[in-house]
């Protein structure tokens, strides 16, 4: 990038587009609750700079049939009262504070996908969409696609696509205080009791949240379907097989200013024990089917 | 305080970006509690919180953590609480910034600061104008906000004096005045 940075302020999405074309790489103005303040240290240079604060459409959120869609430039309170999607709703809830909530954006969330993200937690283990559009148009990537490639210099994520809640779904977390405090360790559980099954993702213990998928899987065979039901037994050592899949992650986290690494696995244990036992204890969760 | 990795002073934003030259400013209007100022050659990583401070000299807005954490930098930004120190300064030019000089008399605002002077919940004071933005917030949208809400909506104000018992015994004060009890 050549000459003084400047800073474009699109007021619809095909003229941000067009500007990012014209500037590869910019970076990205949603809310600013990452970057503002890593500019201020100087953890991060002032680049090229595009906002994407007026564009009114990436706002938006909205239903159709199986498929929820939420705007990158959607707000956690946008999403915290949303009794569409319950568990993204929570999650939203317990992102921050009210400043941060009424600020970070979705697309933010992904933009800076850190690993103890509570919303990239909660989308992993929602198996989300992330769609991105470019010059040549949009494209839809699973979470796990976006975190290993992310998207072309041209391009930006403009929406987030969830299916729609077959079941009860959860998110949990552990650090130093509930509000403004970056998770220790965090726990997002979706249940779809139409395809009897469960993905659990855990957040904070790697270099991108964490699929536990022995742990879904012993949930899938041992849960009595008919009630969305865990025997005790079986959540404990769904609970376990989490700390080991933590443990055994290609990149976990080792033992850092927050926690140690032991502490860490463990706590991912007993998260995934109580989001069990809030999503699975049987004809209780049944309410919580498909609206 | 949360401590800041950098162990900078509040207020030294202009020095803390190496590295860069020429600098990249921008100038703007910025509309604060109803006032239009004009802000020349600000350097364009600059927070609205720095701004607010540094440059229009708006110092009832205070600095602390710099994180988005503490809540003391707290102003309504188009009416929904936002931290300032997390919105870049250049991006609100067409919003309309409210600090706590500019709430609406005609809100519970009046009510909340005479509430915190006289139920105690002002000590140092630091924290207090961004607590009175976001108490004001809260009252103007949930007039009867539970003890539960309540704390949840001061979550993001940090105050470190008070032990927060004064903050919530003022604002139960001030539900209770505008309810006529």
């Amino acid at each position: 990038m050549t000459g003084v940075a400047t800073m474009r302020r699109p007021r619809s999405l095909s003229e941000a587009i067009d500007t990012l074309a014209a500037s590869p790489g910019a970076d990205l103005l949603a809310g600013g609750t990452d970057l503002v303040p890593a500019l201020r240290t100087g953890a991060r240079p002032v680049r090229e700079m595009i906002s994407l604060r007026r564009i009114v459409e990436l706002r938006a959120r909205g239903a159709a049939g199986d498929w929820l869609t939420i705007g990158a430039c959607a707000t956690y309170a946008d999403l915290a009262g949303w009794s569409l999607a319950p568990g993204l709703a929570a999650t939203a809830r317990s992102v921050g504070s009210p400043q941060i909530r009424n600020t970070g954006t979705v697309g933010g969330a992904l933009g800076t996908a850190s690993p103890r993200g509570d919303l990239l937690t909660f989308l992993v283990a929602a198996d989300a969409g992330v769609v991105v559009t470019g010059p040549v148009g949009q494209r839809q990537l699973g979470i796990g696609r976006f975190l290993a490639d992310r998207h072309g210099p041209d391009e930006l994520v403009t929406a987030v696509k969830l299916a729609r809640p077959c079941g009860p779904q959860t998110y949990l977390k552990i650090g130093a205080r509930q509000t403004a405090s970056i998770p220790v360790a965090s726990c997002a559980l979706v249940v779809d009791r139409v395809r009897r099954l469960v993905r659990c993702a855990i957040g904070g213990v790697a270099s991108r949240p964490v699929r536990a998928l022995a742990a879904e899987d012993h949930v899938a065979e041992t849960a009595d379907w008919s009630t969305g039901a865990l025997p005790p037994d079986a959540a404990h050592r769904f609970g376990e097989l989490v700390a080991e899949a933590v443990t055994t992650a290609p990149d976990v986290a080792g033992d850092d200013v927050y926690a140690p690494a032991a502490y860490r696995s463990h706590a991912a244990g007993v998260l995934a024990r109580r989001a069990a036992a809030r999503c699975l204890a049987g004809a209780r969760g049944a309410d919580a089917r498909r609206p | 305080m949360p401590a800041t990795d950098t162990g900078s002073t509040p207020g030294a934003a202009l020095e803390l970006a190496p590295g860069l030259a020429p600098e990249p400013t921008v100038s703007y209007q910025l509309r604060v509690d109803g006032a239009r100022h004009q802000v020349h050659g600000a350097w364009l990583g600059a927070s609205l919180l720095s701004v607010l401070r540094d440059t229009l000299d708006l110092t009832t807005v205070k600095d602390a953590c710099e994180q988005g954490r503490c809540g003391s930098c707290s102003v309504l930004l188009d009416g929904r609480l936002v931290a300032s120190c997390t919105v870049l300064a250049a991006d609100a030019e067409d919003a309309e910034v409210t600090s706590v000089a500019g709430l609406r008399p005609s809100g519970p605002a009046r009510a909340v600061a005479a509430a915190f002077v006289r139920e105690g919940a002002v000590q140092c004071g630091y924290c207090t104008p961004g607590m009175v933005v976001a108490v004001t917030d809260l009252l103007a949208r949930r007039p009867d906000a539970d003890d539960g809400e309540v704390r949840e909506a001061l979550s993001g104000n940090i105050c470190r004096c008070t032990g927060y018992g004064r903050i919530l015994a003022a604002v139960r004060a001030v539900q209770d005045e505008r309810a006529g009890r």
